[in-house]
């Protein structure tokens, strides 16, 4: 009976099929999600949670969007995407979403929210005032028009590379329209502080334009190697606060080859250039060997189309502007768009105004930037009125909240993301129905004052027809190029101003900060979203502790190693942070990941490290008088 | 095991002097293919309070990384440090070490394409395979997948949520395969000989550099074939002889060598 009781069990399927069946029980739970089938589509939109904001395609199933991909038609894409934007439909379904308007944390209808805006905007006069996260969109001359109708110009934009360059061009050197880039046609690109891979300008796009340039060398100047230093042919070390002595001292090999520019101050620019910035001198105060310039200059000088893009202050920008003009390479100066709302301020006009020297009004209206998070101690109001579709620390501490569609439900567009070679406009329609209580801000503005519209799509049609591009063919995604130039003849070297902007000023701590930007980690403005956590490297971040890099020189000079937690002091503030070594550190130097230590939002990026803009000081550029943030220095204790 | 060989090759060359590590190609694969954010909490785990958190996301071995990244440092000191970062999907082994380990068969390599499949009802959450596999490709669900609230609305068509005792990896966006096979055939060309390009997978279309090629490496008019056959190509491990259907390519020599385990004299330090 035993044998035939085992032959039976070895030849009868029962078991098997029973152990079979049991695998597949146990893993179907009804709190695993099924899907949901039908028509896939890719609909054509802008998304705008990087800074540039990309052209992407949204993918949806039956309607319902669940993926982003790359807009091969569009120039600002290519077909890639960012990693932020990679994740937009997950945030547009996040709980994180603002679901209704808030008034100090109350649940308030739109008509309430009106109301009291109204009432407070009449109250106010013209001590109103806009911060502004979006650097590309229509949106800003809808409030930029709305201040005007007000008598205030307290348009403030949050701190960007686009302002150094706007302050830089537009306004020390007497430029108009907007500086310009061609990374693809440039045989060498001198990225000049520009972590233009990884996180400056229109990422995606210049990422795209390496990839095209065959046979095109890129350098990175930085104090750190980046991301975009880590497929670059060379990395030239060199302190923020000396980028602009460093580019004027490659200009003395420019000018010492005979190069020149028909500018008004063009002697002045010369004789500043080569009595203050020999390469002797910029090397004692930067520390960036001479040869090391001679080197470089060697190549943009032998170059075809070299071109220089900066990143960090004014002075760099006006410095890196100089350089392009005696090079006259691949720097290019786009047209502005004509403007829909008549009483809109320009770009360089939005610029202006340097928020890093402080917000004070008794009206705040914030849209989609956070700056409570950025500058704690900067901005000062007696009532903020905050846009966003999701919680942040600046609608956390606004008073009334009115949430907006995400990119992917509303009407938006990207007007020449700055640092694109050629004025170019992409448009966004909705790709799918808002699923909860939100309003688009330029309605809702539209709605306080009469600035000729009606209605936001309005405004857009109005954008559209003013620039002469074809609304059916931006619907499909594809972007409106404009190829023409400003004239540029009257624009001057900065002469008098450069020579002392360009001096390096550093902080007295122990290190110099260095602070970077990943697109998986976040922006100013947007938090990590939720499937970039386990992208983000140990190297920013172990658990819920920011990690901090530096070399082993100056690991060895602190009396720190791989692991040691220290508190890093510095600015109005401090952080904890856990050191890890990394070799492609200056001597003196610590990188420091921002975007991570909020306070507000969902588990992906709350709590989650520390904030490193606490860390950083804000001082004011000799002669330009612009806020920067290079030279800030922190004192590293261990814990 | 024998080397697998099929009249197609379904394969990648990334090209390392491209890649930034941005981490785009990450994100896409995770949205591709249902793999849900951590989070922390369980919302149907009644006795949380007696249990400990979900895993977190910077414990590296507990993560959902079909695609991972990895850095690389060419070892030297300050000024000359150098870095190269290196994606790292399944890669498709010509003779994998995972498939004969599996006790029930829930991963092969039997298809035309060459793709390494692996079929979630039917694993049993052995793990031999993570064990066998030299490259971290094969990761394991420790938990259920759970999208925040909401967010389990918007999810992608190409594969099913796994659940929680389940050994899932990086597949080549197989559905995508199919998909791309089945507009042949509704367009009336040949399934079994599509062009470069009518079949990518999500990392591919994402990467903003273009840094992931894809393709038949066994199909001339396909950009792979040539590519994979550069002199700056290489394989990770080659030399254990499990031919990969993946390759790297770098002009930067100490980048080649940390393929293969050259670190005789130091080497990568991550």
């Amino acid at each position: 009976m035993t044998v035939g009781a085992t032959v039976g069990i070895l030849f009868t399927p029962t078991v098997w099929k029973a152990l079979d069946d049991v695998s597949i029980w146990t893993q179907n739970w009804p709190w695993i999600p099924r899907l949901k089938y039908g028509e896939n589509k890719a609909v054509a939109t802008v998304s705008k949670m990087c800074e540039s904001g990309c052209a992407v395609k949204v993918r949806t199933v039956a309607g319902e969007a669940f993926g982003t991909m790359g807009n091969t038609e569009n120039p600002i894409s290519g077909g890639g995407v960012c990693p932020l934007c990679a994740n937009g439909v997950q945030v547009k379904n996040s709980p994180n979403r603002i679901k209704s308007p808030m008034l100090k944390g109350e649940a308030v209808t739109w008509d309430k929210a009106k109301e009291i805006v109204a009432e407070k905007l009449a109250a106010a006069g013209s001590k109103v005032a806009v911060i502004s996260g979006d650097q590309t969109g229509t949106i800003n001359e809808v409030f930029s028009a709305l201040l005007a109708s007000k008598g205030s110009d307290a348009f403030y934009a949050m701190p960007c590379d686009m302002q150094s360059a706007c302050k830089a061009w537009n306004g020390l050197m007497g430029g108009s329209g907007q500086v310009g880039y061609d990374m693809k046609g440039a045989d060498v690109v001198l990225l000049a502080g520009a972590d233009a891979l990884e996180s400056w300008g229109p990422t995606v796009a210049n990422m795209k334009a390496f990839a095209d340039n065959e046979g095109g060398k890129f350098i990175f100047a930085g104090p750190f190697q980046t991301k975009t230093a880590s497929v670059t042919s060379k990395w030239v070390p060199v302190p923020a606060e000396g980028m602009a002595a460093f580019t004027l001292g490659i200009c003395y090999y420019v000018l010492q080859a005979g190069k020149s520019v028909p500018a008004a101050d063009f002697d002045q620019f010369k004789a500043m250039v080569m009595s203050g910035y020999t390469p002797a001198k910029v090397e004692a105060a930067t520390g960036v060997k001479a040869d090391a310039m001679a080197e470089v200059a060697k190549q943009l000088l032998t170059a075809k189309s070299p071109v220089v893009v900066p990143g960090g202050s004014v002075g760099a920008h006006a410095a890196a502007f100089a350089l392009n003009l005696l090079l006259g390479g691949g720097m290019k100066v786009l047209p502005e768009f004509a403007k829909a709302v008549g009483s809109a301020m320009s770009r360089a006009e939005m610029m202006k105004n340097d928020i890093l020297q402080g917000v004070n009004a008794d009206l705040l209206f914030v849209y989609e930037a956070n700056p409570a998070y950025v500058l704690a101690d900067q901005v000062k109001a007696g009532f903020t009125v905050a846009f966003d579709c999701v919680n942040t620390e600046t609608t956390a501490a606004a008073d009334l909240v009115l949430p907006i569609p995400h990119s992917y439900e509303r009407v938006d567009d990207l007007a020449s993301p700055y640092g694109l070679p050629q004025a170019t406009y992409t448009m966004g329609a909705p790709v799918c129905k808002a699923s909860l209580d939100v309003m688009n801000a330029g309605d809702f503005v539209l709605g306080l004052a009469d600035l000729g519209f009606e209605s936001f799509q309005e405004v857009i049609d109005a954008k559209v027809s003013a620039i002469g591009a074809d609304a059916d063919s931006l619907v499909e995604g594809n972007a409106f190029v404009l190829d023409e130039t400003p004239d540029v003849s009257g624009v001057t070297l900065a002469a008098s101003v450069l020579g002392k902007a360009a001096s390096p000023v550093k902080g007295t701590g122990a290190v110099a900060v260095a602070p970077y930007t990943l697109l998986n980690v976040g922006t100013a403005n947007q938090a990590t979203t939720p499937n970039a956590p386990c992208t983000i490297s140990n190297n920013q971040l172990v658990g819920d502790k920011l990690v901090v890099m530096m070399n082993g020189t100056t690991a060895k000079k602190l009396g720190v190693s791989v692991g040691s937690k220290v508190k890093l002091s510095g600015g109005s503030g401090e952080c904890q942070a856990l050191v890890q070594l990394f070799e492609g550190v200056m001597d003196g130097v610590v990188a420091a990941p921002l975007g991570m230590g909020h306070t507000t939002g969902d588990e992906f990026s709350k709590g989650k490290g520390d904030n490193v803009y606490k860390i950083l000081t804000v001082s004011s550029e000799a002669a330009t008088g612009a806020s920067t943030w290079a030279g800030s220095t922190v004192n590293v204790a261990k814990i | 095991m024998q080397v697998k060989e099929f009249k197609i090759k379904w394969g990648m060359v990334i090209d390392i002097d491209k890649c930034t590590g941005c981490g785009a190609c990450m994100i896409g694969c995770q949205v591709e293919n249902n793999i849900a954010p951590m989070t922390k909490k369980d919302p149907y785990n009644y006795v949380q309070a007696l249990t400990k958190d979900r895993d977190d996301p910077s414990n590296k071995l507990r993560t959902l990384t079909w695609m991972n990244i990895y850095e690389l440092s060419n070892g030297q000191p300050y000024p000359n440090h150098e870095t190269a970062y290196l994606p790292r999907p399944c890669m498709q082994c010509g003779s994998p070490a995972c498939v004969p380990v599996c006790p029930v068969v829930a991963t092969d390599k039997n298809e035309e394409g060459g793709i390494v499949s692996q079929i979630y009802p039917r694993c049993i959450g052995c793990r031999y395979c993570m064990a066998a596999c030299p490259y971290h490709a094969r990761y394991f669900n420790w938990w259920d997948p759970l999208w925040p609230e909401g967010m389990d609305k918007g999810l992608s068509t190409a594969v099913s949520p796994r659940p929680r005792g389940v050994v899932e990896k990086c597949n080549f966006c197989h559905s995508r395969y199919l998909d791309a096979k089945d507009k042949a055939r509704q367009e009336g060309s040949d399934p079994m000989n599509l062009p470069d390009g009518a079949y990518v997978t999500a990392c591919t279309d994402i990467c903003p550099t273009k840094a992931i090629h894809f393709g038949d490496l066994n199909n001339p008019e396909h950009k792979v074939y040539e590519l994979s056959r550069s002199k700056h190509a290489f394989r990770l491990l080659e030399k254990l002889g499990l031919h990969p259907q993946v390759y790297y390519m770098s002009e930067r020599e100490w980048v080649r060598k940390q393929g293969d385990n050259y670190n005789a004299g130091g080497g990568a330090h991550h």
